[in-house]
């Protein structure tokens, strides 16, 4: 889908930046990027623009000119109700990060299973029960 | 020594270039652009460096003046060191023009500005970076002067064995051999050429065309072809990517966050300030407060200048004023037309001057504090859907708004549009709206020719004007200032507590640039207004028998087709030195209202308001105009835009009226 079609409060994971010159090159430098996540934060009183949080900013964009951004969408892990079994996407942090989540069990690709939702939250993995905190969860996305 | 100061917008570069450089500084424009170039000096140890504060960007591509501004100069000026500002507290992003900078330039400091905000979301290893980088990294809070004495050190002594951004082995292979060919060319550095190259950056592209060097570019063609089929994406993005991920592994690096999740206060407040229906009575609110503000303020500062230069009058007589004075003392030793000259013509144009920067100087705080503290990236946020139709992102409505104050701040304030074409769009619809001098003319010919309903009247000339500037402005966006020249992708910055020191130095540039600049074209126009309205030597000032009365007798039977007097004309062509003057004027041809009633019919005089709602606009503004862009050109057709616009309306009301045979 298109950034542009995501809602307030949902997040998205870049899969495609198109367009071509201006657009596409300032997109990219604000690090709008495959495989970076984007949150909806708010739409504009008259409908556009966006107000989107990306790497820890906020920027405002136009409809047309999200309308160039290809995304997935997805759910940070703290959003998962209980009872609910879901797929990691991906894991927003340096390698220190993704080895302790790795450790529980919560790697990319993985399913798991939501059994107390957020915060803190049970989660069930291939390697057993984790208790998984409100900052943890935050940085796990999952569809 | 130079050193250049480059950054993201808003990571407080000219804060620290101002802790820096203190008030040795000097602010221009950059050659051929208006955007702003400021340049100081300062001394470390009794060596003398020169620092240049480059216009924010977030990268160095070849699609925004700034961002062609900020490399040309680092490639052609070759300064010394670069200071790469970084607001800390949004590290990845801000580490992205690092990595770009890298490529440009060996002798990087890199400052971790906003330290203070940064340390409440993660704990940053300032040794480790350094030693990653192989670059000095100083951390600083800009607006407290920390880290300054540091970085000036460093900027003497730092150690530079900077870290190479590295690409995968089958795209350094491919970047070699173009390295090689261009290092024949000769330009440098040739690393980062051959990089735009390959991504087909437009203007490195050209300059190697004109080198003739058109092997490069086959080659440089082909090998992004195979790097864009093996990464299965464009160039750019492949390119783009690989630099972000040195970013965002070096941010990992050195950065541990804390506190993930929470709320902010300024995602409180935005849900307030940016809300779906309290939002733009805010705004409105705002806007409004504001401007009683600056208006009930200098109205008082202005009647001071006023009275101190021209003296006032009361029941028992003229009290002298600055221009009466001196006139009468330099009378002594001069010939009267000269004295005449000195101080009926250029003393009063200083005064006139004068009179316009306590308004200035208000707005600008103003508008600085608005800025400064990020409310004005909310009012895009928030208008822009409207403002886009006539071709203005959302902050464009914030000089048509001051428009109706006083069309020169107004003009100055286009500069919060960053794009260029934006502000030129914006400047020539500007002195289109009616300012406070027009609106009070207006109101007092209405009360004059239509007492029984003035108001009326007014708000008829105030929604005129609203809507032939929707209109030209949405005519113009798809015509003459067709398109944006850049995206519009507008960063919604946290709220901060703006610093007295940021709004003063603001507000000081904006009067003191005023003053200087265009102040000597008003002085000169007032000069040149006293030959015209004075000569032949012995008339009485203005009148009839002046050049200027010569003037409007000659040109009176055009006039009447667009329903205006030869008096009205005189008026006109005082009201170009500043607008109030027209009333001023009609009492000293007419002598009193009754008389200046019985001087016009009322759809003449319906006429006259429409030509001065739109005619040129005054002299201040005019000199403003010319003094932002530069172009004379561009001023000129904003005052033919005016007249333009002034004859057509008067014109075809005329014309209507009369053939109706309803305006006797
Ligand atoms: N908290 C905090 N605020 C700062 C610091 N340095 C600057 N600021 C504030 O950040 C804002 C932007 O500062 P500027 O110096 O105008 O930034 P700039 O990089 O020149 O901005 P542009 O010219 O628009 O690119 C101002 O409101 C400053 O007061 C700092 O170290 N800490
Ligand atoms: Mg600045």
């Amino acid at each position: 889908m298109l950034l542009s079609e995501l809602r307030p409060g949902e997040y998205g994971i870049v899969k495609k930046i198109g367009g071509s010159g201006a657009i596409h090159r300032r997109l990219l430098s604000m690090g709008l990027l495959p495989g970076a996540i984007v949150r909806v934060v708010r739409i504009s009183p008259f409908g556009d623009p966006i107000e989107y949080e990306i790497r820890g900013f906020f920027i405002s964009l136009r409809k047309q000119e999200a309308a160039n951004v290809e995304v997935d969408k997805i759910v940070p892990l703290s959003l998962v109700p209980g009872n609910s079994d879901v797929r990691v996407i991906f894991i927003d942090g340096g390698v220190g990060f993704v080895q302790n989540m790795g450790a529980m069990g919560i790697a990319v690709g993985k399913i798991l299973k939501v059994i107390k939702p957020c915060c803190p939250m049970q989660v069930q993995t291939e390697r057993g029960i984790f208790t998984v905190g409100r900052g943890m969860a935050y940085r796990v996305f999952v569809r | 020594m130079l050193v250049a100061l480059a950054g993201n917008p808003n990571t407080g570069k000219s804060t620290i270039f101002n802790a820096l450089t203190g008030m040795k500084q000097h602010v221009g424009n950059w050659p051929g652009v208006t955007v702003e170039k400021k340049e100081g000096e300062m001394e470390i140890n009794g060596t003398r460096v020169k620092v240049v504060d480059l216009p924010g960007t977030y990268s160095l591509t070849a699609y925004s003046m700034e961002e062609i501004i900020t490399r040309n100069f680092i490639i052609e000026e070759k300064p010394d060191v670069i200071v790469d500002i970084i607001d800390a507290s949004n590290l990845e992003r801000n580490l992205y023009l690092l990595t770009e900078l890298l490529e440009l330039h060996s002798k990087i400091i890199v400052v971790l500005n906003m330290f203070d905000e940064a340390e409440k979301k993660y704990s940053i290893d300032v040794a480790k970076m350094s030693r990653i980088l192989g670059l000095p990294v100083v951390p600083a809070v800009g607006i407290r002067g920390k880290g300054i004495d540091e970085l000036k050190e460093k900027i003497l002594r730092g150690k530079f064995n900077p870290k190479k951004v590295e690409y995968p082995e089958d795209v350094e292979k491919r970047i070699e051999k173009i390295e090689e060919k261009i290092r024949k060319l000769g330009f440098e550095p040739a690393r980062w050429y051959a990089i735009k190259v390959i991504e087909n950056d437009v203007e490195v592209v050209k300059k190697i065309k004109d080198k003739g060097a058109r092997d490069i570019l086959h080659l440089a063609e082909h090998l992004r072809h195979e790097i864009e089929d093996i990464y299965g994406d464009d160039i750019e993005s492949v390119m783009t990517s690989f630099r972000y991920s040195f970013a965002h592994g070096l941010f990992h690096e050195v950065a541990e966050p804390i506190n993930v999740g929470g709320v902010t206060i300024t995602d409180m407040l935005d849900h307030v300030i940016t809300h779906k229906i309290f939002g733009i009575p805010i705004f409105l609110a705002i806007m409004y407060l504001s401007f009683q503000f600056v208006f009930l303020v200098a109205a008082p500062f202005q009647d001071a200048i006023d009275l101190l230069f021209n003296g006032k009058g009361t029941v028992s007589g003229h009290i002298p004023g600055l221009v009466d004075l001196s006139y009468n003392w330099m009378v002594t030793f001069m010939p009267d037309w000269l004295s005449s000259f000195i101080n009926h013509g250029m003393l009063r144009g200083l005064g006139a001057v004068l009179t316009f920067t306590p308004v200035i100087m208000l707005l600008f705080l103003i508008l600085s504090f608005l800025e400064d503290s990020g409310y004005l990236a909310r009012v895009a946020f928030l208008m822009d859907s409207i403002m886009k139709k006539m071709g203005l992102e959302g902050r464009g409505i914030i000089p048509l708004m001051l428009g109706f104050g006083c069309n020169v701040p107004a003009v100055m304030a286009t500069r919060t549009l960053k794009d260029e074409k934006e502000r030129k769009l914006s400047i020539a619809l500007n002195p289109l709206i009616p300012c406070g001098a027009r609106i009070q003319v207006f109101a007092f010919l209405s009360s004059i020719f239509f007492p029984s309903n003035p108001a009326l009247v007014l708000w008829s000339l105030l929604i005129l004007s609203m809507v032939v500037v929707f209109v030209l402005g949405f005519i113009y966006s798809k015509t003459i200032f067709r398109g944006r020249s850049e995206p519009f992708v507008l960063e919604l910055p946290p709220y901060r507590m703006p610093t007295m020191k940021g709004i003063s130095i603001h507000m000081w540039e904006k009067s003191e640039g005023f003053l200087r600049k265009a102040g000597t074209i008003i002085v000169g126009a007032a000069a040149i207004i006293w030959i015209f309205a004075a000569l032949p030597w012995g008339v009485k000032y203005g009148s009839p028998d002046s050049y200027i009365g010569m003037f409007a007798q000659w040109i009176a039977p055009i006039g009447t087709a667009f329903g205006l007097t030869p008096q009205a004309i005189i008026s006109l062509i005082f009201g170009f030195f500043a607008k109030e003057v027209v009333i001023d004027v009609l009492y000293v041809l007419f002598g009193s209202k009754d008389a200046i009633l019985a001087s016009m019919t009322w759809a003449q005089a319906y006429s006259f308001m429409l030509f001065m709602l739109f005619y040129t606009p005054c002299v201040a503004t005019i000199a403003t105009i010319y003094n932002e862009t530069k172009s004379k050109k561009f001023t000129l057709f904003v005052i033919l835009e005016g007249f333009i616009l002034a004859a057509l309306f008067s014109f075809t009301f005329y014309t209507i009226v009369t053939l109706l045979g309803v305006g006797a």
